[in-house]
């Protein structure tokens, strides 16, 4: 698994790119994340936090997507039920179909048990946590969700899970779903006749719901197994847990991306999956593009007034996503990722929380300093997502041809251009004083 | 009893000063903060034994002591010394709370620090005029060693600068007071023998202006305000506090209680020139803080505006004008000492002052949150925003003064606006905005620094809000001094109706039951 190359220098002439350092290192087999044991520590500590919540969030995405469906009144999309919650989970257990953790595959230990106390370390009725503010902060799957939905049409014509939205098989297949939804309801259904395209793509929507739900289910898994095996002593530095993802990228990729919804009891079969839609290329690659490197300026800090030109008019220069974002701001209002910060705050390993006592103000800034520190942690998921492209679509790193080391470095330098921003992060992620 | 006033706080110097040096510096520095709290106490528990009905002197101490010379220890307290000796008291616990708990050579640094506390509380009761300037100069060589010891950079230049001001200030009052005396042929410089003194107009005119420039300097009031931006500037937070909070008080209370009350026919004479002087010196203070990139040099120029309202209100001299104006002298007092002390902790926290560096310390968890907050508050407060102390004061004062004076007070309403302008540019420097990921690593506000200024903030919203528990105290007191004072005939026509006005304001305190 661990392949550590050097590139001999004089195949091909050193990168002239202002990135060349970091292309250099993606060309050994490295990750723009430099490999020292504090980063390994860091991003593996921010995985396991990062999983717990995630681990909560695939389960009520698809519960939203197949149980609650169009409820025009949905106050307890929430509140998912046991029956989700007990939901094995593909990749884990003893019935998984492509066993990655080793552990169970109903909700993680840690999540139930802060599902039951909360941060008040309470034993309280569900709603009394909910409104309290002590639970999972669900918008931000929402948000994520949202921006897949709004950046959907990127990756055309390679994603094939966008065209299928707008086509008529589709249409039908949710107006079934619609009516059958509704059959008790003539108000609703009143409504669906004048405005069908309202409900259409509400349900659109929600098959986004699933599409997120089905990666974030893969994720969770891979992101415990990291963490039960860095705990094992099993990782020797950040290459091995960038080829770990990258494995586990490539053994996943085929897996079906669908959506069904359950209306009493019987399935609606709104992107079946005989469509043959696959984890990497409709949810994978898609959720990267959305989410890591575009999703919507912060409203806290840029200004949408058209006049002032600040957000850009073409949905692909958007460059808001994590790999982008300035963390400092984070608890701040107007700053989105602040509530997956306060999420990945609860179930943060011992480790972490003894490493950001030492810094900073501690205790006091906590959510900014494991804020950066996802923020590494998700460049080495950038990362394995390139050389994970670089396999499919190109050359072995270790390749005599000439021809092809330079192939892999046109994409390596295509791949940085978009670094080239002055917001982009990842000179900051070089130092470990950023934190 | 008032000499107790004077003499704990310079007994408690000087305890402090002998005390042996393995005590550490935090330690001596809670010895003096208990001590100053000690005071405080003491000053709240007279306060508390004051007579609300009489508008005279009360607790009055007298001790014969160099009769030749007319000096005698005769001291005594009516509304207007009790307001600003609290303050006196609040600020001088305020600014020890406020100082380092690292401070160098820390005993002769709280040494300094109530000594001069017990020097200013004399100056507010010394009811003798040798014995007035004797105290008053006496704050002169603990401040110079308190900015060139513990001052920033350019301190020795602010210090020196300081002291020849100061020093020339007190020897133009000196020569006012001798000349009164001689003049007059009073056999003793005693407060109320030289009450209702008839010398010739031109006289007193020139005795006037000489009192007139020399508390002008100490208070200061344009064009005798220059060693002012660079004495707050160079001292540490806690002198600061004092220098603006306290000393600037006891310049206006000299106007207020010699050159208004000895001089009454002359005062009248100028108070349209008075008016003017006031208003220009408020406009001046507001634009030279606009232009100001140093937020303390902003803060130290608001100083010089604010305290033209009072030679406004006194040139009124109305009796709203002068409850306004005393209130202002406390309200200023504290609104100042709130925002050096938060200057002070931003500038300990981040490491400037440049308005041009700082920026987004509103931010809730790398930023200092409560710290901006709070200066929020205290901008408000100083540019007289409504619900807090400062608006109180200011709105008396204009209220006071139109009907005598609208120009010179339209052109302090100006003067507000344009605190509110220099406040909101600061604010939005400091405040708003984003923090610089590469320098924002600011250590912890902790919660002894946070302290004082909760109390200061506490007081100014309280007192916006209910502030007849601060006027209730100078009511008499006010309303005496004008009555004294023997104003022609036509200003009291002029100001008859306006002078009821109090009676409404004040109408749950017992004074005007």
């Amino acid at each position: 698994m661990t392949t550590t190359l050097q590139t001999p220098p004089t195949l091909i002439p050193p990168s002239r790119h202002p990135h060349a350092d970091i292309i250099h290192r993606l060309e050994a087999g490295g990750s723009m994340l430099p490999d020292t044991p504090e980063n390994l520590m860091q991003i593996i500590g921010i995985y396991k936090a990062y999983a717990v919540p995630m681990d909560f969030y695939w389960r009520d995405l698809l519960y939203i997507a197949e149980q609650v469906f169009l409820d025009p009144f949905p106050f307890f999309k929430y509140f998912i039920s046991q029956e989700y919650l007990d939901r094995p989970n593909h990749y884990a257990g003893d019935t998984a179909d492509l066993r990655i953790w080793r552990g169970r595959a109903s909700a993680h230990p840690e999540l139930l048990e802060f599902m039951e106390k909360g941060e008040l370390k309470k034993k309280l009725p569900k709603l009394l946590h909910h409104l309290w503010h002590d639970r999972v902060n669900m918008e931000f799957a929402e948000e994520c969700m949202r921006a897949m939905l709004w950046h959907r049409h990127m990756y055309a014509p390679v994603n094939q899970f966008d065209a299928y939205l707008d086509s008529d098989e589709y249409k039908q297949n949710a107006d079934r779903a619609i009516r059958a939804y509704f059959k008790k309801n003539p108000v609703m259904l009143g409504l669906y006749k004048l405005f069908p395209d309202m409900f259409l793509e509400k349900v659109r929507e929600l098959s986004y719901y699933s599409n997120l739900g089905l990666f974030w289910e893969v994720m969770a898994p891979v992101f415990f197994e990291m963490s039960d095996i860095y705990d094992e002593g099993g990782f020797k530095g950040v290459p091995d847990a960038m080829n770990f993802l990258v494995n586990g990228i490539f053994a996943i990729a085929g897996r079906p991306i669908y959506h069904h919804a359950y209306i009493d009891g019987e399935c609606y079969e709104i992107i079946p999956k005989s469509k043959g839609f696959t984890w990497l290329y409709e949810a994978a690659l898609p959720y990267v593009e959305a989410v890591f490197y575009r999703t919507s300026p912060f409203r806290g800090t840029k200004s949408y007034n058209a006049q002032a030109n600040q957000v850009p008019a073409d949905q692909k220069d958007f460059h808001y996503g994590i790999l982008y974002a300035d963390v400092f701001p984070v608890g701040t209002a107007g700053i989105p990722p602040t509530l997956l910060m306060q999420d990945m705050l609860h179930f943060l390993p011992p480790y972490l929380v003894e490493y950001y006592h030492q810094h900073c103000r501690g205790e006091d800034d906590m959510l900014v300093q494991l804020g950066i520190t996802f923020q590494r942690s998700m460049y080495n998921v950038t990362s394995a997502v390139i050389q994970a492209l670089r396999t499919a679509l190109l050359y072995p790193l270790d390749d005599p041809n000439p021809k092809h080391r330079m192939a892999n470095r046109k994409f390596f330098e295509a791949q940085m251009d978009r670094f080239l921003r002055p917001e982009a992060r990842l000179r900051d992620i070089q130092s470990p004083d950023y934190r | 009893m008032l000499s107790i006033l004077i003499w704990l706080p310079i007994v408690a110097a000087l305890v402090l000063a002998l005390l042996p040096s393995s005590i550490s510096g935090p330690k001596v520095r809670a010895i003096a903060l208990w001590g100053s709290a000690g005071i405080l106490a003491y000053t709240l528990f007279l306060a508390s034994q004051f007579d609300l009905s009489n508008p005279g002197l009360q607790m009055q101490e007298y001790l014969p002591w160099i009769e030749p010379l007319g000096l005698d220890y005769r001291l005594g307290v009516d509304g207007l010394s009790l307001v600003l000796l609290v303050l006196n008291s609040l600020l001088t616990w305020i600014a020890i709370f406020s100082s380092s708990e690292t401070t160098e050579r820390p005993r002769l640094f709280y040494g300094l620090v109530l000594l001069v506390s017990g020097g200013v509380a004399g100056a507010f009761v010394a009811q003798n005029l040798m014995l007035f300037f004797l105290l008053y100069e006496l704050e002169l060589v603990p401040f110079y060693l308190l900015i060139s010891i513990w001052g920033g950079e350019k301190r020795g230049y602010a210090a020196v600068k300081f002291l020849i001001y100061t020093a020339l200030s007190g020897a133009l009052i000196l020569a006012g007071f001798l000349g009164l005396v001689w003049f007059t042929g009073s056999k003793s410089f005693d407060y109320s023998a030289l009450m209702g003194q008839t010398l010739p107009l031109g006289l007193q005119v020139a005795l006037l202006v000489t009192l007139l420039i020399g508390f002008g300097i100490k208070v200061p009031l344009v064009p005798f305000h220059t060693w002012l931006p660079d004495t707050y500037v160079s001292a540490s937070a806690p002198v600061a506090i004092l220098l603006g909070g306290v000393l600037a008080k006891l310049g206006a209370y000299g106007i207020f209680r010699f050159c208004l009350s000895l001089f009454p026919d002359a005062w009248a004479l100028l108070a349209p020139g008075l008016a003017t002087w006031a208003a220009v010196s408020i406009l001046y203070g507001a634009t030279a803080a606009i232009a100001q990139k140093d937020i303390k040099r902003m803060v130290a120029y608001s100083s010089v505006g604010h305290m033209g309202y009072l030679l406004l209100a006194g040139a009124a001299l109305t009796s709203l004008s002068m409850v306004g104006a005393i209130s202002q002298m406390f309200a200023h007092g504290v609104i100042l000492a709130l925002l050096f002390h938060l200057v002070g902790v931003i500038e300990t926290k981040v490491g400037t002052r440049e308005l041009d560096v700082l920026n987004g310390l509103l931010n809730p968890i790398r930023g200092l949150p409560s710290v901006s907050a709070l200066l929020i508050l205290g901008g408000m407060a100083s540019a007289g925003i409504p619900g807090l102390v400062g608006f109180i004061a200011e709105f008396l004062i204009f209220q006071g003064s139109y009907a005598v004076f609208p120009v010179q007070t339209l052109m302090g309403v100006v003067g507000t606006g344009l605190t509110a302008v220099y406040f909101v540019i600061l604010m939005n420097r400091t405040c708003f905005g984003k923090l610089d990921n590469a320098i924002a690593r600011f250590p912890q506000v902790e919660w002894s620094e946070r302290v004082p200024a909760l109390v200061l903030a506490w007081i100014i919203f309280l007192l916006g809000i209910q502030p007849n528990w601060l006027v209730r105290w100078i009511e008499p007191t006010s309303n005496a001094l004008i009555a004294a004072v023997t104003t022609p005939a036509e200003t009291r026509l002029a100001i008859a109706p306006i002078a009821k006005t109090p009676d409404l304001l004040l109408m749950s305190s017992p004074v005007s039951k």
